[in-house]
């Protein structure tokens, strides 16, 4: 189980960003006004949380921003955010945003289930076990990490790749707190490989087999009950037929 | 206006006065560069220079305007982290329900690691398209 004072570095406030980066923020998301979470019936994995106290801001046609204030942890790799993405691109289409996962304190939240289970999950969250977190460690003093850190303690979280959600460099450099030592950093990139790559599939050995084949055909494959089928056809005449949820 | 210029002389505590004795520049210069009268993107280099030697800082940062901070603009940087720290990690009222991130239907498809996942794979063909 990773120890804080082994996972975390102190930063400059004016240095460079990185993959790993951790500063407060504010992340935001479109949604209806009075929209809910959908639920444990549509997809208990792969949906947005619902994050406590956000603030709103109304939008036309009934929809809205929902704000929320948080710490964040920047996935961005570092090759990436230190690219000059604006080279020949006017004012108006300049693009300064990094990728950020919402880190989720243990003291605000509850899973559920009852004392063990909210035990078993921690345990499992620390080992990096289920693909959509990233564990962050306790320390209990913040400011043995360096001169400038604040002397609080840092309870133990996690970074929820379910909620990432892009926000300018120009804030996270002004608010960054810490960041990762290069270790994990290492690890953060091997879950975000397990989040994005293979979360959610079912059966790897099919779609293994398509892993390098060009899809020369997707058809309708039949719907019904939220559900939306569909075959894809490989090169190699080889297919596979996936499942998708609709609304 | 708010330039970095003024904001560094504020905080510093300095006057224009005092920075125009360490610069060697005429207060009014440093004056006209700290309210934007005299944008900086006109200064030159050397004076960027000898400015930010004396406010301690990069050129860079004289140049840069400072990106706006979230929370209580008269608390310094650890001030205003350790308040977040506080108020946003931490939390005096009952914890709320959160979705768990683990996996609740097939646990094993967790426990496969890249590697094992990946194994035998041949190489992708990037020139296939």
């Amino acid at each position: 189980m990773p120890i804080g004072a082994e996972v975390y570095r102190p930063v400059e406030p004016d240095g460079e960003l990185s993959c790993g980066d951790i500063a407060y923020l504010t992340l935001a998301r479109t949604r209806e006004a009075g929209e809910v979470p959908p639920g444990e019936v549509y997809d208990p994995i792969g949906r947005i949380p619902a994050y406590p106290r956000p603030a709103t801001l109304a939008l036309a046609h009934g929809r809205e921003v929902a704000l929320d204030t948080m710490f964040g942890l920047v996935v961005t790799h570092s090759c990436e955010i230190g690219r000059q993405r604006n080279r020949g691109a006017d004012e108006g289409h300049w693009d300064c945003r990094l990728t950020v996962a919402p880190i989720v304190p243990e003291p605000r939240v509850r899973f559920g289930g009852g004392p063990a289970a909210e035990a078993g999950a921690w345990g499992a969250i620390a080992e990096n076990i289920p693909v959509a977190s990233f564990y962050l460690p306790d320390v209990a003093n913040l400011s043995a990490l360096g001169p400038d850190m604040p002397a609080e303690a840092w309870p133990r979280a996690f970074a929820d790749l379910r909620g990432l959600s892009t926000v300018s460099r120009r804030i996270v450099r002004a608010d960054r707190l810490m960041g990762l030592a290069p270790d994990y950093v290492g690890v953060l990139q091997r879950q975000l490989v397990r989040f994005f790559v293979w979360r959610d599939i079912a059966r790897h050995e099919q779609v293994e087999s398509l892993v390098g084949r060009r899809v020369v055909s997707v058809i309708p494959a039949g719907s019904g009950a939220g559900r939306l089928a569909v075959a894809l056809t490989a090169d190699d005449g080889s297919s596979l037929t996936v499942e998708l949820v609709t609304r | 206006m708010q330039t970095p210029v003024a904001n560094l002389i504020k905080r510093g505590g300095d006057t224009y006065a005092s920075v125009a004795r360490r610069t060697g520049l005429q207060a009014r210069t440093v004056r006209m560069i700290a309210t934007g009268e005299t944008p900086i993107d006109r200064v030159s280099v050397g004076t960027i220079r000898q400015l930010a030697s004396a406010l301690g800082v990069s050129p860079a940062q004289l140049i840069e305007p400072e990106a706006p901070h979230p929370g209580d603009p008269a608390l310094t940087r650890p001030e205003r982290l350790a308040r977040a720290v506080r108020e946003v990690m931490w939390s005096e009222t009952p914890p709320t329900y959160y979705p768990s991130p683990v996996e609740e239907s097939d646990a094993t498809l967790a426990r496969v690691e890249p590697p094992d996942f990946f194994a035998g794979t041949e190489p992708i063909d990037a020139d296939r398209g």
